[in-house]
């Protein structure tokens, strides 16, 4: 294989291997890139907040029947139907065209995990009690495998605390797939870097002969190890081919890399985007992230991206405080969703929600062919558990956007008792938005007809 | 994990029982299924599954592992007389004992059958534990390297140095590239001299009427351009090793004998107003020294290790990388932090403080020698020289000669590099970051073959017991084939358990068989508890826990782990786990726990008496704080912890379609009953009964036990609301013992009749019960969790008669704990590495 270019190399290996990998076009990648007639993108955000939701009126947060709607419930309103706004969910009011909230939804994997930890599956759905104890791919990455290739980035994932966290206590909302995590980015600088600086300064011919190399070293890296896989037992093979996936899917990061040094980075400015800015002023460094994935999306850099805005188990993180910052309120984060003094943790969520729709409202305002960004974005926000008592049932679940990908908004939809379907259900419907055809995502059952025009 | 008990008093052997009945499947219609029909069915079979285990279903097979394993638990409940339920109406003795010795039988005869294939040790990845530690051994210093690493899965109760939890990703692998390529940055050097880095700064005393000195640094707050506020450095490289050395002495108050100084470095400030700063540690030492006989201190460490905060643009300004050395007082009595006392504290004096890297008393250092050393071929046959030096490498990085075609791979990697690059280091040092991210690197393999045999047992050997990769004495033992003579294997599992490595293993290995971790982030209720913590106590960040510097949580951590290895690395009985007549304590502890008498921060051994109400792991604050609510004791979580983690029992969560405590009482967390209510409605319900009632009489004795893990005859009323705590007039430890009496005004409840067992009151009395009554199964429960760790694999049904023997060994060893792990590295069940 001396005389051939490292390129049909890959090409070869990969179709060796025979596994189902999505293999970017390769010849002639930058002209296809060019010629292709502009189809605007189809984005998709999945945005988590933590520690819950204040949901007053009842068991698992469903209002019980003949009780006044509190004003500071995160729910909008008491009935499903068309949206009321109360206190808490004020700040999208001016939104009502574009969002939807779903009541009554939740994965019945993170059932057991405890409130604490069924954050882990917000993305996945996975079955964590039982048959999936490492985990499973989350929508976002369903998503990127599918479609991912079309832009420099197969997927942007973000959280306020960074890395991938543990089994119960995951600081990202992205994974691969069972025990593969993908750790979260959390430094404005460095992500900001890393999606419109990423040469660090050197010379494209450099960039590009670097990558060249390493696909050649982690290609002979290969051969080395599917020799070694060869003598081991048949547990240990998979073991093994694990490594050789790791391993070849480094190769396509790198490859792809290197075929987007053809096309010139997005050119954006750092103007109004405080990268330095610190975690004590939480408003601006969660606007900030946010930013960051607007800029993400508005330059076609990924089309997916998932944000984690804290996890149950920041107490080691500077966002621990955040709302001692915010609020006034002398405490940890954690312990406004036990106490739930009224007021405290209702104008919590209302500012939660004021940040959320900061980040809608920009697309909102970002035309884009016949409409605006928003339009073209399916933007998730929600959290894991409803209320003080961490039930891992009814879930907080807020959907915004994609008004032409065909989903209607402007409703309380409302999943309980008998009406009782998986919170997977609406990510089906939201995968096949964008552009991904799946039938079938974790345990749904369905699409989710309700939003759908 | 343990499934099965084995009650060595109460086992039935083959022909010792009275009542027999026939082994195999015919006798098992005759006299088995009518057993369960009149005792088990009506509540696990047709109708009702409690527990989901149905037996009516059972067919006096034991082919199948799932069957086996379900066999084992039938065994394990009529033999413990844990089921049928008290309440029920009980088979006699002589039945009971007939059944639980002819699934015995069964069990035993086929298990047998193929123990090979479950005894098995499999492919997995080093833990990121066990990665660090062996980059530290192979290159010759330390470099936190694990931070970098996503991190590894924890389970509660579980190991997670096993195939099922150490999966590979692209993420994985990626980082491990960035890692192997830092750690070879640092361990090969340019060649020519380097450039040294040098800052000094000097530090004066002024008059006693301005309060503390200027070259002071006291326990609490402290003046600006004092030692306190950090030395900057000029500038510093990248990579090496750094040097500081500082003249530093104390001024102690009458009666104290010392002061911890630790030095950090990093960067931030330590104000109470910073919210980013990065700063690790590089050494303590302990002042006792006057003024007048100041000393000089010296530290070493690698500066890799501490980031330093990146160039950043500010005001149109490019400002460089930066970093600063900060000394810090932790002497620490129990005194409040608030207020200004400092000068009534201990106070170090630092006249100056210097900082220099690289160090280059030796250059180039020894870590780039040992692997790029000196030898003719590099100059006269370079091509044979990089084989020589890969081939070194390889060996030691593999932990087994490696083959000729693996080196061959790694010269095409360096042939594809060299000529890219400047050097010839830099060559080498992508080639052998590469061998780093290899799989014989990062994965434990095992095949059996007879050349690689004792390889793999040095290997597994030192993974045990250092978690990290075998030293020379280990591979030579290896080379020379002795490591399968018992008398060598015990000779080397006593030598690496006396080495100061065995202290990584021992921590990892309590860390996760005590579930400790989560005691780090259960908040504490600081109405309840004022002066648990050390708290920043002004400014944006009043209240929380100051995270640069260690706290008493670090202390309690450090406390249960040092114990379990005082107690391993002295070979002291199991029982000392249960009860204790010492603790492990510091000074910080001592004065949590109202012990007398010590000074210092360094742990030690100290005697105890009754009154203490300490001993034992069950009273260890790391784990009653972990167990707790951090307002309250937790009678559940305790009480799972003590079955997990000191009896050994496997305790399910609830079931799914169980509601949570909260729900089923109370529609939201403001109008919850108290724990103890909640306790009792829950047992009134059916569902949650079943369990419950087994459960929770085990967490009671817990309840003399507070949120923050000290002892309590009593408690604060049901719904009073506590919050008149005054710094001012509580801030030594009898003014705080005085506001604690004054708000806990109700007598505690901790009695309970445990399930199976007599009456206890309290702590002292269910101690007594588990080491006279459950002492068989607290060894074997320790035994199990050391097989699996060392194994790196869960137990199944077949390693039954492994633990068994284990047990037995134990038992006439007069079960000592280091002696438990050497008879484990004996065995065939960890030896034996059957051929693929």
């Amino acid at each position: 294989m001396k005389q051939k270019s490292w390129h049909l190399n890959r090409r070869e290996l990969l179709k060796g291997g025979g596994a189902a990998l999505a293999l970017p076009f390769l010849n002639g990648m930058s002209l296809g890139m060019e010629t292709r007639p502009k189809q605007l993108p189809k984005r998709m955000l999945v945005s988590y907040f933590a520690y819950g939701a204040y949901m007053p009126n009842g068991p698992d947060g469903i209002p019980a029947a003949g009780k006044e709607h509190d004003a500071w419930s995160w729910w909008p309103t008491a009935t499903p139907g068309p949206l009321g706004f109360n206190k808490s969910a004020a700040p999208f009011e001016p939104l009502k065209d574009y969002v939807t909230y779903l009541r009554g939804l939740d994965h019945a994997g993170g059932w057991s995990l405890g409130g604490h930890s069924s954050g882990d599956v917000f993305a996945t759905g996975a079955d964590m009690s039982e048959r999936e104890k490492t985990n499973n791919i989350s929508l976002d990455q369903v998503a990127a495998n599918a479609n991912g290739d079309q832009t420099r980035y197969s997927s942007l994932v973000l959280g306020t605390e960074g890395g991938t966290g543990s089994y119960g206590a995951c600081k990202t909302l992205s994974h691969r797939g069972p025990g593969r995590p993908i750790p979260s980015l959390n430094k404005p600088q460095e992500i900001f870097s890393g999606l419109f600086t990423p040469y660090a300064g050197k010379g494209v011919e450099d960039v590009r002969a670097g990558l060249k190399r390493e696909a050649s070293i982690l290609d002979l890296m290969m051969d080395q190890s599917s020799s070694l896989k060869n003598r081991l037992g048949r547990e240990d093979q998979a073991k093994m081919d694990e490594y050789l996936d790791s391993i070849r899917a480094l190769e396509q990061r790198v490859e792809r890399t290197s075929q987007w040094t053809h096309s010139p980075v997005p050119n954006v400015d750092t103007k109004g985007l405080n990268l330095e800015v610190s975690h004590k002023d939480p408003q601006e460094y969660i606007r900030c992230m946010y930013d960051l994935v607007y800029l993400a999306f508005q330059t076609d850099s990924t089309r997916y991206a998932t944000l984690m805005l804290e996890s149950e188990h920041s107490s080691s993180s500077e966002m621990w405080n955040y709302a001692t910052y915010v609020l006034g309120y002398k405490g940890a984060t954690h312990d406004i969703a036990h106490k739930r003094p009224a007021d405290y943790s209702g104008q919590w969520d209302r500012w939660r929600a004021e940040q959320h729709a900061y980040f809608l409202q920009r697309l909102r305002d970002t035309p884009e062919g016949d409409g605006n960004m928003l339009d073209r974005t399916v933007v998730l926000w929600g959290s894991a558990h409803p209320h003080a008592s961490h039930s891992t049932r009814n879930y907080p679940i807020h959907l915004a956007g994609g008004n032409k990908l065909g989903l209607k908004h402007g409703n309380l939809h409302s999943f309980e008792g008998k009406n009782k379907v998986p919170l997977a259900n609406l990510f089906v419907s939201m995968l096949n938005a964008v552009d991904v055809p799946v039938e079938k995502f974790a345990d749904s059952t369905g699409p989710m007809t309700e939003i759908l025009t | 994990m343990k499934r099965f008990q084995i009650l060595l008093a109460t086992s039935f052997t083959g022909a010792a029982c009275g009542a027999e009945v026939a082994p195999g499947s015919g006798s098992f219609t005759k006299e088995i299924a009518p057993f369960f029909e009149a005792h088990c069915v009506s509540c696990h079979g047709r109708e009702k599954s409690k527990g989901k285990v149905t037996l009516h279903t059972l067919k006096g097979d034991f082919t199948t592992d799932d069957e086996l394993e379900r066999w084992e638990l039938i065994r394990e409940v009529l033999e413990s007389g844990e089921m049928p339920p008290e309440e029920e109406p009980q088979p006699d003795d002589a039945a009971r004992k007939a059944v639980a010795s002819w699934i015995d039988a069964g069990v035993r005869a086929a298990a047998g059958k193929s123990p090979e294939m479950e005894t098995l040790p499999t492919t997995r990845r080093l833990t990121n534990f066990e990665y660090q530690n062996t980059i530290r051994d192979l290159l010759g210093f330390e470099l936190n390297l694990i931070d970098n690493l996503p991190e590894d899965p924890v389970k509660p109760y579980a190991f997670n140095n096993s195939a099922e939890f150490m999966l590979m990703g692209m993420e994985q692998i990626g980082r491990y590239k960035e890692s192997a390529r830092r750690a070879m940055a640092s361990a090969i050097v340019d060649p020519g001299e380097p450039e040294v880095h040098r800052s000094r700064s000097e530090w004066k005393a002024h008059g006693i009427d301005r309060g503390i000195g200027g070259d002071e640094v006291g326990v609490w707050g402290n003046r600006r351009n004092t030692p306190a506020t950090g030395m900057g450095l000029k500038s510093f490289p990248k990579n090496g090793e750094y040097r500081i050395r500082i003249k530093a002495s104390t001024i102690l108050p009458p009666g104290v004998g010392g002061m911890p100084l630790r030095l950090v470095m990093g960067y931030g400030g330590l104000g109470e107003n910073q919210s980013t700063y990065q700063i690790q540690t590089v050494g303590t030492v302990r002042l006792s020294n006057s003024p007048d006989n100041a000393e000089v201190y010296e530290f070493r460490g690698r500066i890799e290790n501490h980031p330093p905060r990146p160039p950043r643009a500010e005001k149109g300004r490019l400002l460089p990388s930066s970093m600063a050395i900060t000394p810090q007082n932790l002497y620490d009595d129990g005194t409040l932090n608030d207020g200004d006392r400092n000068l009534s504290m201990p106070r170090a004096v630092i006249e100056w403080m210097e900082f220099e890297a690289p160090v280059t008393d030796v250059w180039p250092p020894e870590h780039h020698t040992r692997i790029l050393f000196d030898s003719p071929l590099r100059e006269s046959d370079p091509k044979s020289y990089v084989r020589e030096v890969l081939k070194r490498f390889v060996d030691r990085a593999y932990r087994r000669p490696s083959t000729d075609q693996e080196i061959e791979r790694f010269v095409k990697i360096y042939e594809l590099v060299r000529p890219d690059v400047e050097t010839f280091e830099a060559a080498m040092r992508e080639t052998l970051s590469m061998v780093l991210i290899s799989p014989p690197f990062l994965f434990h393999t095992f095949s059996g073959d007879e050349e690689s045999r004792h390889f793999e047992l040095a290997s597994k050997l030192s993974y045990f017991l250092w978690g990290s990769m075998p030293d020379e004495e280990l591979m030579r033992l290896a080379r020379e084939g002795s490591l399968d003579d018992p008398g060598v294997v015990e000779e080397q599992v006593r030598r690496l358990l006396a080495d100061g490595r065995s202290k990584d293993f021992i921590a990892n290995f309590t860390m996760q068989w005590l579930s400790l971790a989560k005691m780090k982030t259960v908040p504490i209720n600081r109405e309840l508890f004022p002066r648990f913590l050390y708290y920043v106590p002004r400014g944006e960040r009043a209240g929380t826990e100051q995270p640069y510097r260690p706290t008493i949580r670090d202390y309690m951590i450090e406390e249960t782990t040092g114990f379990v290895a005082d107690l391993i690395k002295s070979n002291a009985r199991v029982s000392n786990l249960v009860d204790s007549d010492f603790a492990y304590l510091n000074q910080p502890l001592a004065a949590h726990y109202g012990v007398e008498g010590v000074e210092g921060n360094e742990f030690r051994r100290v005697a105890i008496q009754p009154k203490h109400r300490l001993g034992g792991l069950l009273t260890h604050a790391s784990v009653l704080i972990g167990n707790g609510t951090g307002s309250a004791p937790h009678p559940i979580y305790r009480a799972v912890w003590l079955r997990e983690a000191i009896l050994g029992d496997e305790v399910k969560p609830p079931p799914a379609d169980v509601p949570a405590l909260t729900d089923t009482v109370g529609e939201s967390a403001e109008k919850a009953l108290t724990i103890k209510d909640l306790l009792a409605q829950h047992r009134q319900k059916e569902s949650c009964h079943d369990c419950h009632a087994r459960l929770d009489p085990w967490g009671i004795p817990f309840e003399q036990y507070n949120a923050i893990g000290r002892f309590q005859a009593k408690v604060p009323k049901e719904g009073t609301r506590v919050n008149q705590f005054n710094p001012a007039n509580h801030q030594d430890l009898a003014g705080y013992q005085a506001y604690l009496d004054s708000i806990n005004t109700e007598e505690i409840d901790a009695v309970a009749r445990v399930p199976h067992g007599p009456r206890v009151e309290g702590m002292e009395d269910l101690k007594a019960h588990l080491l006279k009554d459950r002492k068989d199964e607290v060894a074997e429960n320790v035994l199990r969790r050391f097989l699996t760790y060392g194994l790196g694999r869960s137990l199944t049904v077949h390693d039954r008669f492994v633990v068994e023997e284990l047990l037995g060994q134990a038992i006439k060893d007069g079960y000592r704990l280091q002696d438990m792990i050497v008879s484990i590295c004996k065995s065939p069940a960890f030896t034996n590495i059957p051929k693929r």
